[in-house]
């Protein structure tokens, strides 16, 4: 059996968060002779999954890069300019691409555009760059494959385990283990190994559980979705389930609301943030995701006062945003706002009739500017704790370490 | 056709030459100048600067032979492609023949501007700015002194034009802007 | 919303087998607004001036001259 081939029989899909097929990513990546860059960035917010893996597995990360390009064919490891993740990249003796500290750069054709001598924002893919493409300005990009720290990993493991070890585990729609951050207010934040279908209480617990008055789960940072912790109890760690949210697995970051701060302003600082974070080249981005913010800002105000204006623009512009951007930044954002719009309609009616429910002295957001990095925790990057029943995959991954 | 026709057949074609490749380059400036749904007008804006250039080459085409086949001013058909070897007044029927070479250049590239890259194709474009200046020259020592409407015309297309160069070189408009801030965030 | 929003008209001609789609490349597109012109039954525009295009095959010689109108040339065919 061929790589190819196990990796289609394994049901891997990228860890990044887009979830496409590696089989045909790495196939692809085989017949053009791709450059291949490992992202390393773990670019969305709160996650630290990839720094894990740097920092406890990256022998089969090497290794896994290798099987990629099959031994011939430049390899690079993006990450962070000045993350522990890069240090440790260059302290290995790898070739490091140094990807400045901006949202969107992290972004699949932002980190191709940065490796072939452009800026690091991402670039309009009419077809795939795996087979080698130009930019919008014509400039000749050679076939390159990025593929995410995890998703590597998960190569090599596959290539020395094989497909049923893999599809032992998860579920059938989400085969395999894979690689959880939890942060937030949770006592022991940090990444979790784990696999789909995982309570998501049992995922909580492992963190420490949640704080008392939990109010909402962040899910999928700026891309994903919030969700009430209510719920979590009858919840698996499954795109199924996170479905009826409107959210996935994706790049597997939960994130626990601090209960006693007001989740409005929350959104509204990751909002504003967002806003900032569009890399200026689509019209529908860098002028739709400030708007956004905007109207965001308006309805967060804790005022009496009718808002039915700025709901409605709010919801029209949400829809127009999605799909129409280089990159799926203004996807995720909009799905984010909203998400949080639907959550926190009853906190933001409160506001709206001039009290906050979370602080009764509250006099809503004021705006701090877009420098907010979004969600940090002060625990450990990560922990090496499993959750079961993926035990078996960190005991016999540690042996090829 | 007699000499004299000829001469004045060239001197009228020139003429309109000059004032429909003014027109093309405010058109020009126009589009690049302006970004904001005012599709009516954008759309009239753009199709003129691509029709009318292509009008203008009738006349262009009609100036430049029939300045060459009258033998008043005696230039040769080398003329037609390499500057500065008029016999008569070689430097500013050089910059006609320039400004011609250019013209061609610029419009082959728009021709095939689904063939070639964005960025190729705007440096020759951007060659329009030079070009311009050159024929209006051409044309102001040309148009004989005694012959009022030739170059107060050329001159009247001059004052146009720069008028145009001045909007467009101060006009702000959102997109760019935006673009220009964010960019000055840093990206590498 | 504001006045200057234009959505794509709903008026749906019908298009030979085999017509294209349009896309457009977001990052070269700055916003002119010509191809809710030349394209009126399938582009609208947002609020911004940027299209808003359906996801409908137009008739080639009409996506053609959209593509060529456009000053940016963000314009593209897709099957
Ligand atoms: S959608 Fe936004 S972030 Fe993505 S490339 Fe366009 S402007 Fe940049
Ligand atoms: S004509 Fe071109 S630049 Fe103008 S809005 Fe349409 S796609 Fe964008």
């Amino acid at each position: 059996m061929t790589l190819i081939d196990d990796l289609r029989s394994a049901g891997l899909t990228g860890r990044g968060g887009a979830a496409f097929s590696t089989a045909v990513k790495v196939a692809a990546a085989y017949d053009n002779g791709a450059a291949l860059i490992v992202n390393a960035c773990d670019g969305e917010l709160g996650a630290a999954k990839d720094a894990f893996v740097v920092a406890a597995h990256l022998g089969e990360l090497v290794e896994g890069a290798r099987l990629v390009t099959r031994g011939s064919g430049r390899i690079r490891y993006a990450a962070h300019r000045g993350s522990d993740t890069e240090t440790r990249l260059i302290a290995a003796g790898l070739d490091v691409l140094d990807v400045p500290s901006r949202y969107v750069s992290s972004e699949e054709t932002a980190v191709i555009s940065l490796a072939t001598k452009g800026l690091a924002r991402p670039m309009t893919k009419r077809a795939p760059f795996v087979g080698g493409g130009r930019d919008s300005r014509g400039r000749r990009i050679p076939p390159t494959v990025v593929l995410n720290a995890e998703t590597v990993w998960r190569i090599a493991q596959i290539a020395a385990y094989g497909p049923d070890w893999f599809r032992a585990q998860g579920t059938p729609a989400e085969p395999g283990p894979r690689l959880v951050t939890i942060g937030g207010a949770v006592p022991r934040p940090g990444v979790l190994e784990t696999a789909a279908g995982m309570p998501l209480t049992t995922l909580l617990a492992a963190a420490g559980g949640m704080p008392s008055g939990a109010g909402y789960l962040w899910v999928g940072g700026l891309g994903g979705v919030l969700m009430p912790a209510a719920d979590v109890p009858r919840l698996r760690w499954s795109s199924a389930d996170l479905a009826a949210y409107g959210g996935s697995v994706g790049p597997g970051v939960i994130d626990v609301l601090d209960p006693r701060e007001c989740p409005v302003e929350y959104v509204d600082r990751m909002l504003t943030y967002a806003a900032g974070e569009s890399a200026g080249q689509c019209g529908p981005c860098m002028f739709g995701l400030p708007a956004i913010a905007a109207d965001w800002h308006d309805l967060a105000a804790v005022r009496p006062g009718n808002r039915a204006t700025v709901e409605s623009r709010l919801t029209q512009r949400l829809a127009l945003v999605p799909g129409r951007g280089a990159c799926r930044f203004p996807d995720g954002v909009a799905r984010f706002a909203a998400s949080a719009h639907r959550q926190l309609s009853d906190h933001l009616a409160a506001h709206a009739e001039g009290h906050c429910p979370t602080s009764p002295t509250h006099a809503g957001p004021t705006h701090a500017g877009p420098t907010y990095p979004g969600p940090t925790y002060a625990g450990p990057t990560y922990s090496n704790s499993p959750v079961t029943p993926v035990a078996e995959s960190t005991s016999r991954s540690s042996r090829v370490v | 056709m007699s000499n004299e026709t000829l001469w004045y057949l060239s001197r009228a074609t020139g003429l309109a030459s000059i004032t429909l490749l003014t027109l093309v380059v405010i058109l020009g400036l126009l589009t690049s100048g302006r970004r904001r749904p005012f599709g009516e007008r954008a759309t009239i804006v753009m199709g003129l600067h691509r029709w009318v250039s292509l009008g203008m080459v009738a006349f262009l085409t009609t100036h430049i032979v029939t300045a060459i086949v009258e033998t008043y001013v005696s230039i040769d058909w080398i003329s037609l492609v390499i500057p500065f070897t008029s016999a008569y007044s070689p430097l500013w029927v050089g910059l006609g023949t320039l400004a011609f070479d250019v013209l061609v250049a610029v419009m082959v590239t728009s021709y095939w501007r689904h063939r070639m890259t964005e960025r190729a194709w705007t440096a020759v474009h951007w060659l329009g700015y030079l070009m311009w200046p050159m024929a209006i020259a051409h044309g102001v020592a040309l148009g004989t002194a005694d012959q009022p409407l030739l170059r107060g015309t050329t001159l009247l297309c001059g004052a146009a034009g720069a008028l145009a160069l001045a909007w467009r070189l101060t006009t702000s408009y959102a997109d760019r802007d935006r673009r220009r801030d964010i960019l000055a965030g840093g990206w590498s | 919303m504001s006045s200057d929003q234009r959505r794509p008209s709903r008026r749906r001609a019908p298009v030979s087998a085999g017509a294209p789609r349009i896309g457009v490349d977001r990052v070269a597109c700055s916003g002119h607004g010509i191809c809710a012109q030349t394209l009126a039954d399938v582009v609208g525009l947002d609020e911004w001036g940027y299209p808003i295009v359906a996801d409908r095959p137009v008739e080639a010689k009409d996506a053609d001259l959209a593509v060529k109108l456009c000053p940016a040339r963000a314009l593209y065919l897709r099957p």
